[in-house]
């Protein structure tokens, strides 16, 4: 039998506590799962490895947090927004991006997609991971 | 292409009855605090039967449907807990729960069960209590939900390994729908503003009608009791604040108790079964289409609806054209835009014109949630997809009253969602002689 049995979830953020973000590729269609899963999602392939993501992604979407859309301990992550994240390595995901207000996002909604880089954010316990707009992309 | 292709029924069903408790907040009324699961389960189930003129004990099977049964009933197995309630004592029955899309699986399980055939009369029902919880160690007494305490309840929807600590999924459910219509559609901020507002003022107008709704003021009497000359003009007032990027206040669910029942049946066995004491047109289940995105998956009810939508389509080979009357769950109000646009309802990019314009309420052209959907009918949470049905259902049967719409339905398309996020889309139609 190919398929194992893994901590696929404790492997992701003891990664994270190591200062790599990673994901899991597929060897037989070379889809990548970010965040990491048992099989692919693109193929249904168990043949997965490990990889260390670059972080290079870019954001297709942005909504601004809310008094419904946020809490209080997200108040270090500001100025942020949510959004479509697409990796380099073709995984796509809704994640917190950095560095956007509400001045930023009228310049940013007409350049979509823009560019992002991933970062290791401590959070309550544990470590999760972030995107940065890139510099230059509000220019 | 739909990801699945659904295969036809094994032999055709309908529904029979349906039943429906008032929405509302139990507790806060002396006449209906002290109500239990079982007084309401039961009402919306007898109410189902009897409508069909089925007996209880001719029926085969119930599916018991709740969303938060250990919090707000301190339930593990709900369906067992109210099985002596309603004549159907020792018939089998299993619970499930699929949180705000509950009472859409509900109508979904039954038929499969009637369609396979296993059981050729079954009864599917969902109760909820949204705005109060059970006290521990009493036999029915009932307390008031904290919003901190729904607040936390409502983030174990999602999924704990990732999306809760990446944190965006579970906020864009408020929003992304609405950036979504509005980027690709090319409206401005003060358009995709007005349109969220209409949906709430075209809602509580049709509630405003219905006698089972939590909410009946309308916007328009709202606006001038506040001294405001017009219901747009109260609804983009400091009254009506945003709570979201794009979304307000009135765009967001009334959670509230309740409870709702329909009774299925295959379709050659309806004489036989009702004794001929059936007083109306039973109106079968053509198809039912399903999807599934996670929170953390971009525009995951966009895309859970397109997969929903197609597959019911494919099945039934019914066109867009040909729906009459439809119906979202839309406890964060966008829903019933986008939803009706996937499903052909409303033209792609133009339904936002049709909303403003007052062509979605119960007496325009689209009809969409003549009830008043969730944010004026009501939301219990597990109920609200049958009471959608109900509503429906009488629409269907032309017994509506003041707010009947113009042409009598013939095909109606339903579309549940909820969860984080499950999609339930179903065609139905009467049933001629």
């Amino acid at each position: 039998m190919a398929v194992k049995l893994e901590r696929i979830t404790k492997t992701f953020y003891d990664n994270l506590e190591l200062g790599k973000i990673t994901g899991r590729r597929c060897k037989s269609c070379g889809a990548m799962e970010f965040p990491p899963h048992l099989a692919c999602n693109s193929c249904g392939s168990t043949d997965m490895e490990w990889v260390e993501i670059s972080g290079k992604a870019t954001m297709h979407s942005i909504v601004l947090p809310a008094q419904l859309s946020s809490k209080p301990e997200y108040a270090p992550l500001k100025p942020f927004a949510y959004g479509e994240i697409h990796l380099e390595e073709g995984a796509e995901f809704n994640a917190v991006v950095r560095g956007i207000n509400k001045k930023k996002r009228k310049v940013l909604i007409e350049k979509l997609p823009v560019k992002v880089t991933a970062a290791i954010y401590q959070r309550d316990g544990y470590k999760t991971v972030v995107f940065d707009l890139d510099e230059g992309q509000c220019d | 292409m739909s990801i699945t292709k659904l295969g036809r029924y094994m032999r055709s069903v309908s529904i029979i009855g349906v039943g429906c408790t008032p929405f509302m907040n139990t507790v806060d009324n002396p006449e209906t605090d002290g109500l239990t699961e079982g007084d309401l389960f039961g009402y919306a189930a007898l109410q189902a039967m009897e409508d069909a003129g089925v007996n209880p004990r001719d029926v085969d099977f119930y599916f018991h449907g709740q969303a938060s049964p250990l919090n707000c009933s301190n339930y593990l197995t709900p369906n067992i807990q109210i099985g002596n309630c309603f004549g159907m004592k020792g018939k089998a029955s299993i619970h499930h729960s699929e949180a705000c899309c509950t009472g859409y699986y509900a109508l979904e399980q039954a038929v499969n069960a009637v369609a396979s055939g296993k059981y050729n009369c079954v009864l599917s029902g969902c109760v909820e209590f949204g705005d109060s919880a059970a006290v521990p160690n009493h036999p029915y007494k009932r307390e008031k939900i904290t919003m901190e305490k729904f607040l936390q309840t409502t983030a174990w929807l999602y999924d704990r390994n990732y999306t809760r600590s990446l944190m965006a999924g579970q906020e864009l459910i408020y929003d992304d729908a609405a950036e979504y219509y509005k980027r690709t559609n090319g409206l401005t901020d003060e358009q995709m503003d007005d349109t969220l507002c209409w949906m709430s003022i075209n809602n509580r107008k049709n509630s405003s009608k219905c006698e089972l709704a939590i909410e009946r003021k309308t916007y328009d009497e709202i606006a001038k009791e506040n001294g405001y000359n017009s219901a747009i003009e109260y609804m983009k007032s400091p009254f009506n604040p945003r709570t979201g990027d794009f979304l307000r206040m009135s765009g967001i669910e009334i959670k509230c108790d309740g409870a709702a029942a329909v009774l299925v049946c295959a379709t050659d066995m309806i004489e036989e079964l009702t004794h001929g004491k059936m007083q109306h047109k039973p109106v079968e289940v053509l198809g039912i289409g399903c999807g599934a995105f996670e929170a953390s998956n971009p525009h995951f009810e966009i895309r859970a609806t397109e997969e929903a939508v197609e597959e019911v389509y494919d099945v039934t080979g019914v066109k867009p054209e040909e729906i009459d009357i439809f119906y979202a769950n839309d406890f964060i109000i966008t829903s019933h835009l986008i939803a009706a646009e996937i499903a052909g309802y409303l033209p792609k990019g133009e339904g936002w014109k049709y909303i403003c314009e007052g062509r979605t309420a119960y007496d325009g052209d689209k009809p969409i949630n003549t009830n008043g959907g969730r944010t004026s009918f009501g939301h219990a949470h597990a109920a609200s997809g049958l009471a959608d049905l109900y509503e429906c259902i009488h629409q269907m049967r032309g017994d509506c009253g003041e707010r009947q719409v113009k042409k009598l339905p013939k095909t109606a398309m339903l579309r549940g969602y909820g969860g984080a996020q499950n999609i339930c889309t179903y065609i139905i139609r009467t049933k001629e002689d």
